[in-house]
């Protein structure tokens, strides 16, 4: 029951849409340089040398890799980054 | 000794030196090859959609962004044309040239060569095993295709050496 000056809003999923997080995926090439993509990833995610490499050789090895899951805005900030570098990357939801 | 070799001239500056013949032709087709990114088969390797399978969303995508992802590939077309028109021979190594290039520009020169491997990828339906292969005939269009992209890989491979965080 609402109380005096406090309106009590219907339940809704809004928070829970709005939170859903967001897996950004780069898919494997076979132009781009092993050392240029461990490079993006460092410059674009601020990623260690070795989680570079690591998330580099999944993407090579199994043909995609998610590279980072969050926010849906901050995810299409980092695909356009991505794509600025010319590597394959897009975004899923998490389901 | 490595021929082909990047090293600091100053503190604003790197030097390319033992440019040779192969790489400088390479060089000299590059703001040719570079216009080629805005059509097909290399604009949608350049542009791709963010959503697998999305129609809608990767149109309006596409509104928004794409100019500004062009404009950052042209951009550094352009820097590199400029630079190229620097290129001079190497007083260490006959027959080879050497191109004085402001730390400035090390990324737009990574877009740009990026840029034309991904180019001659699409054009020639590169695929991974192609890139493996040892051997070339001259003769073959996508075999001069797959030597330009490893041609312009070792530079680029150097400047990515260069650009690394230290």
């Amino acid at each position: 029951m609402a109380q005096n000056g406090i309106v009590e809003l219907p339940a809704t999923n809004t928070d829970v849409a709005l939170a859903s997080p967001w897996n950004v995926i780069v898919e494997n090439d076979p132009i781009n340089l092993m050392s240029y993509v461990t490079l993006v990833f460092q410059r674009v995610f601020g990623y260690p040398r070795t989680q570079a490499e690591k998330l580099m050789l999944e993407v090579h090895t199994k043909g995609r890799a998610i590279v980072w899951s969050g926010g849906r805005e901050q995810a299409e900030m980092y695909v356009h980054q991505l794509h600025g570098y010319q590597l394959l990357a897009r975004m899923e939801k998490v389901e | 000794m490595r021929l082909l070799q990047i090293e600091p001239a100053d503190e604003k500056h790197l030097r390319i030196r033992g440019l040779d013949r192969m790489l400088c032709g390479c060089l000299d087709e590059l703001p040719r090859l570079l216009e080629q990114g805005d059509r097909p088969p290399a604009r949608q390797r350049l542009y791709p959609d963010p959503f697998r399978s999305d129609a809608s969303a990767n149109e309006e995508w596409h509104r928004l962004m794409d100019s500004d992802l062009r404009h950052l590939f042209v951009t550094a077309g352009e820097i590199v044309a400029r630079d190229l028109a620097r290129l001079e021979p190497d007083p260490a190594q006959p027959h080879r040239k050497q191109l004085l290039l402001p730390v400035a520009h090390l990324n737009a020169w990574i877009s740009a060569l990026n840029q034309a491997r991904l180019i001659l990828g699409e054009q020639f339906a590169v695929t991974e095993a192609e890139m493996r292969r040892e051997e070339l005939h001259p003769e073959r269009e996508q075999d001069v295709a797959l030597f330009k992209i490893h041609v312009l890989g070792y530079l680029l491979q150097l400047l990515v050496e260069h650009a690394r965080p230290r």
